[in-house]
């Protein structure tokens, strides 16, 4: 199945003040119920018709996933000069982090919605992904949003969290939970070259001899 | 070893070190950082009206930061022209120089570089901010003892 995924963490942070010209997250504490309100959201390609909503299959001993909930009426803000003129995003290829509310259909982008979080998973389709791995990297994404709570919401931030998370997808890989999707688009494997037989833990240090 | 600047400036009862001479024969003064925008504008009226270049580096771990200013006196009918270096160093833990804009408006970009590799802060700059990095980095790329976030990059892609 290669879907394209859209997961929205809600953050344990918002935008209540600013201080400075410093854009500051600071942690949600009055309004942890609504973080924890849990569903995902998955948008599909052609191929894919029903969506997945499922927070309760996930492996044991990861963080709960915590996403907001899909509104109505969600309008692409345009990026206008009145709301800043600017957005912050990390895009690197298999993960683009906004922070902004992207509807899941409609593909509506409110940048004015900068408590939350967006995660765009593999757009490119590089990989093969399943729910569960796919849970496994939102699930990841949840814990670093929660790791990195306190920080300044700069781009500095979310390149970190998106960084983290091509690490995550690269050692998925390596421990062959995802492979490559042979179908994509552009097959220039990215990651590094497929290998059998190849394990992360043991080939991580090869020297030569 | 005292060259003409310099002793031109213990004629004149200013406090500077000399560092000798470059490879190529120009005299290398070191200027103290509270000292360094009033000589900067004594320089230029004693005729230094070209800022070559401004640039700065990481003088050893946990040592100095240093801010170079090569000053250049362009005349006309001169085909070898007086030219002089200046270096100022500054602390590490509170690197602040003052700028020298306001003398030679063309060091404008090179603080701002220099500002954003070492994280030297030039008081009076007009608009001292990060110019090749992005503006939320954290950290001063270019001191030894900067350690690099690990970044995603593609390295392996083919």
């Amino acid at each position: 199945m290669a879907a394209t995924s859209t997961y929205m963490a809600s953050t344990n942070f918002s935008m209540l003040g600013w201080r400075g010209s410093k854009r500051e997250l600071r942690k949600r504490s009055v309004f942890s119920v609504s973080s924890q309100q849990a569903e995902v959201e998955e948008q599909a390609k052609t191929e894919k018709a029903t969506e997945v909503n499922d927070a309760k299959q996930q492996a044991k001993a990861t963080t709960p996933l915590r996403p907001v909930e899909p509104q109505v009426n969600v309008k692409s803000k345009n990026m206008g000069r009145e709301y800043g003129g600017q957005w912050l995003s990390s895009a690197t290829r298999h993960v683009r982090i906004y922070a902004a509310y992207i509807d899941p259909e409609t593909c509506e982008f409110d940048q004015t919605q900068m408590d939350k979080l967006t995660l765009i998973l593999d757009p490119t389709d590089e990989f093969v992904w399943t729910d569960e791995t796919c849970n496994k990297v939102y699930s990841y994404f949840q814990e670093l949003v929660d790791h990195y709570e306190g920080a300044p919401l700069t781009e500095y931030t979310l390149r970190l969290i998106g960084s983290d998370i091509e690490h995550y997808i690269r050692k998925l890989l390596y421990e062959g939970e995802i492979q490559y999707n042979m179908n994509a688009r552009m097959l220039n494997f990215s990651m590094g070259k497929p290998r059998i037989g190849f394990n992360y833990n043991e080939g991580q240090i090869q020297d030569v001899q | 070893m005292q060259g003409r600047l310099s002793a031109w400036l213990v004629k004149h009862g200013l406090i500077h070190r000399s560092l000798g001479f470059d490879y190529q024969g120009i005299e290398t003064l070191q200027i103290k950082p509270k000292d360094w925008h009033s000589i900067a504008v004594i320089l230029y009226v004693y005729g230094y009206n070209y800022l070559r270049s401004q640039c700065a580096y990481d003088v050893a771990p946990g040592g100095l930061l240093a801010s170079v200013y090569h000053l250049t006196r362009i005349e006309y009918g001169v085909d070898q022209p007086e030219e002089v270096c200046i270096k100022v160093f500054a602390s590490r833990r509170n690197p602040r120089i003052p700028s020298v804009f306001w003398v030679w408006k063309s060091v404008d970009f090179q603080e701002r570089e220099s500002y954003d590799m070492l994280g030297i802060s030039y008081d009076n700059h007009p608009r001292l901010k990060r110019i090749l990095m992005p503006e939320s980095w954290i950290g001063w790329p270019l001191r030894k003892d900067y350690i690099a976030p690990n970044f995603y990059e593609i390295q392996d892609a083919h």
